[in-house]
């Protein structure tokens, strides 16, 4: 066990450190909600320069072969500075997937085109809960496939390129490659709290070829499942990146805000809640070690260190996050303060992928059956 | 950053596993799982003491010239950790991990040939006279006065919240040698042989029937100047070193481990409407997210240990595991209290009892409401919660 630095990973943290702190802030995040897809390009184009999509990606696909330790450090830095771009998405979840079930030179170009940022991937797996809305589902005609229905909150389909998606195929689990523009294909695009994207994606006889279909069965739910596993254990070193940031800058606003004649910060009241925000922070970064250790592992292993980093880091989160605003008073709850921008990103980090309350029950079905 | 544990250092947990295991005896083992006070049988403490001590292990994290091991941080996290999911007594923490530390690092020559062998074979327990009556979380406010006569200091006063005095043959002692000056330069350590003449012992009943912690007096009680620790008036240096020294001892977090093992343990044997607790999803729940907190606990321990390279200094991680090792102390116990519902209502006392053949109340049932109150204490002692959160405050935000 070691705690320190590699130079390549002190490397990847200098070089997110300075991007972040020219390109990130307030009017970063304000003049996102403008973009069409949620996503800027030049930033975008920087990150992939950086080698920031290729960093997980596998080193004979073109990426940097780098552990899932080191993708965290990365995303400890993009937390800090709320970067909503898909780089987990595409960079971590899609490309996890795609790696797992592609051969070959399909599997070397669309990995290559994801570490260079030229194509992104989104993974549109969540079905509908709605009586009147159909789950989508895959029937073969002939050689091909076609699919009808629907996937809902697919984060980051706006800007994507090509969606996985998971549907049913001759009743189990398949995995499809589409293209985001085919016939067919249409999005119901929305904006989440945090400037980021989403969509509900309709699929109406969507005709796909035989490549088009990547893997079926337990393999298909198992390979998603490991994609998810990385991408939740991204956004945990986001939410700690986040965290970390959000108890600065509410010490350092107790520090300057006065009233009764001192600043806040000299009051008990005010320490004891932001001192609960350090201890939340300190736990949710603990949690992201343990997640780390066994991410590699086996299925089970790596599903349960998975959910019990996403509890406590989600809790960890909402401790932070209110009672950053708390300490900012009035202004807390406004856009004008960065802290309310944390508020947001640190909401969407503990829902996305699951809850806190998903991942607790995932929990306790593990506890019942040990 | 490389966070796994490697084959050298699982090799060793086993190790040490099967040792523990071979070493144990199998009636201190029972007692203990058994025991319903937060401190372990005196006996058992000294017989397992001088168990270890055969091995060498009783005082792992001495230097090796003192009977120390030689193990890394590592290595003596993951003994702690298999003493502890063994069933292992208590340690008595004051002795191996307080007033040896202080007595090889500040102690005579004399002192240290006289003290540390029977700290590490355990033929001596130790308590710790810090708190006073008017001096809980304002420690500097103490009042026990030494007054220095030719070969004596000459001791008044009282201590309280002394844990095990009874039963202690010796007190580390924080007293006042210099009635005016600032703390910083007027206390001194004594150590206090609890026989001599002049001291009388109180025992302070508890509400979970268990009467461990002490009032402790002293009516001009002599206590040879050989005694004293260092230099006079450099008390608070000492007790701040033995403050610091345990960085991770006041994470509980084997306890604690030992504590969720056994709430795992009632989910399956305590029955409602015929099934098995753990099956009710309300309470799987609640044990997931305990035992989640509980695991990011152990990792945050490792951080401290390991003392990771922080923006905050290290003293203030020390003080994120009291806060987060006090509040899990209370949440596990608490949550086994809940998962008795009525049933944690039977008062046991504080004595031993013999392995229960009664299926109604099995051996897991007895002592988890004891324990759950004694957990009450767990924000107060060693630094309260709020006075941990002041620290922090101050050291990590610069409030």
């Amino acid at each position: 066990m070691d705690f320190e630095l590699s130079d390549m990973q002190q490397m990847i943290v200098d070089s997110a450190e300075r991007l972040i702190t020219a390109e990130a802030g307030l009017d970063l995040w304000r003049d996102r909600r403008a973009l069409a897809d949620g996503v800027n390009p030049v930033l975008w184009n920087k990150m992939a320069e950086l080698g920031w999509l290729a960093l997980t990606v596998p080193e004979d696909a073109g990426g940097l072969g780098g552990s899932m330790e080191d993708a965290a450090l990365l995303m400890v830095e993009l937390g800090k500075g709320i970067v909503t771009e898909p780089v987990v998405s595409s960079g971590i979840l899609a490309a996890r997937i795609l790696d797992r079930v592609m051969v070959g030179d399909t599997r070397a170009a669309l990995l290559g085109a994801i570490a260079t940022g030229e194509t992104k991937v989104a993974l549109a797996h969540t079905d509908p809960e709605a009586a009147s809305v159909a789950p989508l589902a895959a029937r073969r005609a002939g050689e091909s496939f076609v699919l009808d229905g629907h996937k809902v909150m697919v984060f980051d389909a706006p800007s994507a390129d090509q969606l996985l998606a998971t549907a049913t195929l001759d009743g189990q689990a398949a995995l499809f490659l589409v293209d985001a523009g085919a016939q067919g294909v249409s999005l119901n695009t929305y904006p989440l709290v945090d400037g980021s994207r989403a969509a509900d994606v309709a699929f109406s006889g969507v005709m796909l070829d035989t490549q088009a279909l990547l893997a079926t069965g337990t393999v298909a739910a198992s390979v998603v499942e490991e994609g998810l596993d990385c991408a939740r254990v991204a956004l945990i070193a986001q939410a700690v990146g986040a965290m970390e940031a959000a108890v600065k800058i509410s010490a350092d606003y107790a520090k300057e805000r006065q009233q009764f004649g001192q600043p806040i910060g000299k009051f008990q009241a005010i320490q004891h809640i932001a001192a609960d925000m350090f201890v939340a922070s300190f736990q949710a970064r603990s949690a992201l070690y343990a997640a780390l250790r066994d991410i590699d592992g086996n299925a089970g292993r790596r599903s349960r260190v998975v959910a019990m980093a996403k509890v406590v880091s989600g809790m960890a989160g909402q401790t932070v996050s209110r009672n950053g605003i708390q300490i900012h008073g009035g202004y807390g709850i406004t856009d004008e303060y960065a802290i309310s921008h944390y508020y947001r990103r640190l909401m969407v980090l503990e829902k996305q992928y699951g809850s806190i309350d998903a991942h607790a029950a995932r929990l306790a079905t593990i506890e019942v059956g040990a | 950053m490389k966070v796994q544990f490697d084959e050298e250092d699982e090799a060793f947990r086993q190790m040490v596993r099967s040792r523990i295991a071979e070493i144990l005896a199998v009636d201190i083992r029972g007692r203990q799982r058994r025991i319903l006070s937060s401190a372990s049988d005196l006996e058992d403490q000294r017989r397992w003491f001088a168990a270890l001590d055969a091995q060498g292990w009783s005082v792992p994290a001495w230097p090796v010239e003192v009977g120390g091991t030689g193990w890394s941080p590592l290595q003596r996290f993951i003994f702690e950790d298999e003493m502890y999911a063994a069933d292992a007594p208590e340690f008595n923490w004051m002795g191996s991990h307080m007033v040896g530390p202080v007595l090889y690092t500040f102690g005579s020559e004399a002192q240290k040939a006289r003290f540390l062998p029977s700290i590490r074979n355990g033929k001596e327990i130790w308590a710790q006279g810090f708190s006073e009556p008017s001096s809980g979380s304002d420690l500097a406010s103490l009042r026990t006065q030494a007054r220095r006569e030719t070969e004596h200091y000459v001791v008044s006063g009282s201590k309280i919240w002394t844990s095990g005095a009874f039963e202690a043959d010796w007190l580390f002692c924080l007293v006042k040698t210099d009635a005016q000056g600032k703390p910083q330069r007027s206390v001194s350590c004594l150590l206090i042989d609890l026989k001599t003449p002049g001291i009388t012992i109180r025992r302070i009943q508890q509400m979970n029937g268990e009467a461990h912690l002490c009032e402790v007096f002293f009516d001009e009680v002599r206590v040879p100047v050989e005694n004293l620790v260092g230099e006079q008036g450099a008390g608070w240096t000492y007790a701040k070193f033995l403050l610091d020294h345990e960085r991770t001892t006041s994470s509980f977090v084997f306890w604690i481990k030992r504590e969720l093992a056994r709430t795992r343990e009632l989910g399956r044997v305590i029955l409602r409407g015929g099934r098995p607790l753990i099956e009710d999803t309300y309470w799987s729940r609640r044990l997931a997210i305990a035992a989640a907190e509980i695991e990011a606990h152990e990792w945050s321990v490792l951080r401290v240990l390991s003392e990771e390279r922080s923006d905050f200094p290290i003293s203030a991680g020390a003080s994120v595991l009291k806060v987060k090792g006090a509040e899990l102390q209370q949440t596990i116990t608490g949550l086994q209290v809940d998962m008795l519902g009525d049933q944690s209502l039977r008062d046991y006392g504080g004595s031993r009892n013999p392995p229960s053949t009664d299926p109604l109340w099995p051996d897991v049932v007895q002592g988890r409401t004891s324990r759950a109150m004694a957990a009450r204490a767990a924000t107060i002692y060693g630094g309260s919660q709020q006075i941990q959160k002041n620290i922090l405050a101050k050291l990590a935000l610069g409030l």
